[in-house]
């Protein structure tokens, strides 16, 4: 995953959002056409970058093209969940499931 | 054609309408081309050559064992997700569901056929003599359930209590098993990222429109927790962990719960 130059100014106010190019990863678990929005945590060591979080149903590393934001609103395809981006302890952006 | 297009480089999955992404995932079609990644090229859950670990007679006898228990969980899940269908309240639901009652069915196939691959006889004769006494309670119970048309209690006990544990059992015991048994269980687990979800999302809905239904799912809560638990534990003891080294494996099913409003 690489980041690339600010191009995305959506946010009101606030900088510019950097957008990501999305690789292949390895996660086989979801439809081909989807497979680089999502990759397998690696425990708790592993740092989540800024246009990731991570899903709280199935523990599988939500990803978007767009860094993310409170408010957004993601999709976690393996475990069939809607989200919503909140800001949690120490800065770190979690998501709660939208039923 | 209007909305984004998922199969464009340039769109994100996140933009799509939130109906449209719930047909997706719920649809047979989704299922087929969610399997075919990490099915495609297996046999009976895992590759083609790979290769059997050396075992001891002790640690093979615990092993058979412990699939003798989780073919008990699946043939419940399978039961009781084919006659979920019927009291689904949707098309998605029962759709979902079917693709659900594949999913179960070929865990209860591949863990048998891993059972003969241990040299088990007869794997069906085994199940019955090793089988749990709180995991046949609670099948018994879940099917009571789903036979009685509650399809709140039912889909709880059955896709976040069970699929829950089996979750959290399925992850943890393949991380220490000889190296087939670790793939057959962690191509189950893939599988049960769906289910878990479809319970938890579905009742978050209902429970969200009729908030009164809170009430009957805290009864069967309460009525379930101690077999749950119990199950967790004997199944630990036999996988041969040290308590020591024993995650939380309550805490899936701990945080679904919390997550729908439960203390």
């Amino acid at each position: 995953m690489s980041a690339e130059p600010a191009v995305d100014a959506s946010a009101e106010g606030a900088r510019p959002r950097r957008r990501f190019l999305l690789e292949e990863s390895d996660f086989d678990e979801v439809p081909a056409r989807y497979r680089r929005f999502y990759r397998h945590w690696k425990g708790a060591g592993d740092e989540l970058a800024a246009n990731e979080v991570l899903c709280p149903v199935c523990k599988v590393v939500i990803r978007s093209t767009r860094e993310l934001r409170a408010g957004d609103r993601l999709y976690c395809m393996a475990c069939m969940t809607r989200l919503r981006v909140r800001a949690g302890e120490a800065g770190r952006l979690e998501a709660d499931c939208e039923y | 054609m209007a909305g984004p297009r998922p199969n464009d480089a340039a769109v994100e999955v996140h933009d799509l309408d939130p109906e449209e992404f719930l047909a997706q995932v719920h649809s047979f079609e989704f299922w087929f081309h969610s399997v075919e990644g990490y099915l495609a090229g297996t046999s009976h859950g895992h590759r083609l050559g790979a290769r059997e670990a050396p075992m001891a007679a002790a640690e093979r006898d615990r092993l058979v064992t412990v699939l003798c228990n989780y073919c008990v969980g699946e043939t419940a899940a399978l039961e009781g997700a084919s006659g979920l269908i019927a009291i689904a309240p949707n098309r998605l639901a029962k759709i979902f569901l079917s693709t659900q009652v594949v999913d179960e069915g070929r865990h209860l196939e591949v863990l048998l056929h891993r059972l003969g691959e241990l040299g088990v006889a007869d794997p069906e004769a085994e199940v019955e003599r090793r089988a749990s006494p709180s995991l046949r309670e609670f099948k018994r119970r879940l099917l009571g359930l789903v036979g009685s048309k509650d399809w709140e209690a039912a889909l709880f006990a059955q896709n976040v209590i069970l699929e829950a544990m089996e979750f959290s059992v399925f992850q943890t015991h393949a991380r220490s098993a000889d190296p087939v048994t670790a793939e057959v269980l962690s191509n189950i687990v893939k599988d049960e990222r769906r289910h878990i979800g479809f319970g938890e999302n579905e009742l978050g809905r209902r429970l969200r429109e009729s908030p009164h239904r809170r009430a009957r799912l805290g009864e069967v809560k309460r009525d379930l927790d101690a077999l749950v638990l119990e199950t967790f534990e004997e199944t630990l003891r036999e996988i041969g962990l040290p308590a020591s080294e024993r995650p939380d494996l309550g805490r899936s099913y701990l945080a679904a719960v919390s997550r729908l409003g439960f203390p």
